[in-house]
């Protein structure tokens, strides 16, 4: 056995050191777009988010964007490391089994003002995917509503409205503010259209078991 | 008033030399028990393998040896962590989502965005219809996705019947679409 191993111990060796640094320098081949000087600042961003358990892929896309539209090395990295922020953001609010579809669009509704309690309250008050319900919200804030009446109003409908709904809900909202109502007014009246819709339609569906 | 000892040793080994009678049928009835009994581990190869794996072992080993075998085991553990941290693609059914675009003076036209790693040559858009209408499908699982029109190589567009991306970090503009576990953007 001690000579056998002895044996195996150069091979082994040799292994462990070409193995070794190859796994730590891993980087994804997609960013060979950007430039020498980004590159390794961006791909140690992200590599910190792989360490977190953070999902990488919108990070990848973010930088990617930003090399197509020629966009600086500063500016390239600063959007890589905002967005990895507000992902561990919207990770801490929505809980560790939040999908990283969710994570990306609880980002986004971050980036667009909403607050880490909201995305919470949101988790508590849907069983089903939160992607819609929160790139919703990140839509309405982006419309100009403010936050506090998306919030209110993407909540009062999450528990029950299905995806289609919500969507719905959001055109409804775009559409009367391109009318010129109020933001704030215009999310009001297409929840309360909404809810009343849905509750009609929820009525009117299969009752299962468990479900509201 | 004591017998000599070697009086008695002599009475206890007459009492002992004296003939027994055995039960003729002793033997064959002790051997049924035994084959009666469970062999312990089982004769099969399972139960070699089980007790050939509880018996106790030494082995020896090389400080270098060691530590050949403990860094072996640390690029083990360092490469599975990088996998299983790695974004699995989700197991997700995917719906299909036509993109269009007015652009009459347009010669090329491309989709690019979150599903296509932002590259302009793999997802060109081709006219229909009539010559201003440029179209195009992908299939998307669900997610919210930032994406753009490149026309001609040069000119960025948003797409004017979605969402614009107001979280865009390039001033170039982008749209937005949300595709649902269901729904739709």
């Amino acid at each position: 056995m001690k000579r056998a191993l002895a044996g195996a111990t150069g091979p082994l060796l040799a292994a462990i050191l070409v193995a070794a640094p190859a796994a730590a320098q891993q980087v994804d081949p997609r960013l060979e777009r950007l430039d020498a000087a980004t590159r390794p600042v961006v791909a140690a961003l992200i590599d910190s988010a792989r360490t977190a358990s953070l999902p990488t892929e919108p990070l990848v896309q973010r930088a990617l964007e930003g090399a197509t539209k020629g966009a600086p090395e500063g500016v390239i990295v600063a959007a890589v490391r905002r967005l990895a922020v507000d992902l561990g953001r919207a990770r801490d609010a929505l809980g560790s089994t939040a999908s990283p579809a969710e994570l990306s669009a609880g980002a986004a509704a971050l980036r667009a003002g909403a607050s880490q309690t909201t995305l919470a309250m949101l988790r508590h008050a849907r069983r089903e995917s939160l992607i819609v319900p929160l790139a919703v919200l990140a839509d309405l804030v982006s419309s100009g509503v403010p936050v506090d009446s998306a919030a209110a109003a993407v909540l009062s409908l999450a528990r029950r409205a299905r995806d289609a709904d919500l969507v719905e809900f959001r055109r409804a909202v775009e559409r009367d503010i391109a009318l010129g109502a109020p933001p704030a007014a215009a999310t009001a009246a297409a929840a309360t259209a909404s809810a009343q819709s849905v509750d009609v339609n929820a009525g009117a569906r299969p009752q299962r078991p468990g479900r509201p | 008033m004591f017998e000599p000892m070697d009086d008695v040793i002599e009475r206890i080994a007459r009492h002992l030399r004296r003939p027994v009678q055995v039960d003729p049928a002793l033997d064959g009835r002790v051997m049924r028990e035994i084959s009666a009994l469970p062999t312990p581990g089982g004769a099969t190869m399972v139960g070699k393998a089980w007790r050939w794996l509880r018996r106790p072992r030494q082995f020896t080993l090389t400080p270098l040896g060691g530590l050949a075998a403990v860094a072996a085991l640390a690029v083990a553990l360092l490469l599975f962590r990088r996998d299983s941290t790695s974004p699995t693609p989700p197991q997700v059914a995917s719906r299909a989502f036509q993109f269009v675009l007015v652009a009459p003076r347009a010669a090329r036209v491309s989709l690019v965005g979150d599903f296509n790693d932002w590259d302009a040559t793999r997802t060109p858009m081709q006219r229909t219809g009539s010559d201003a209408l440029w179209t195009v499908v992908v299939p998307l699982e669900p997610g919210r996705y930032h994406y753009a029109f490149f026309v001609d190589g040069s000119r960025w567009l948003a797409d004017p019947s979605a969402p614009v991306a107001r979280d865009d970090d390039y001033g170039a503009p982008s749209s937005v679409l949300t595709v649902g576990g269901g729904g739709d953007s």
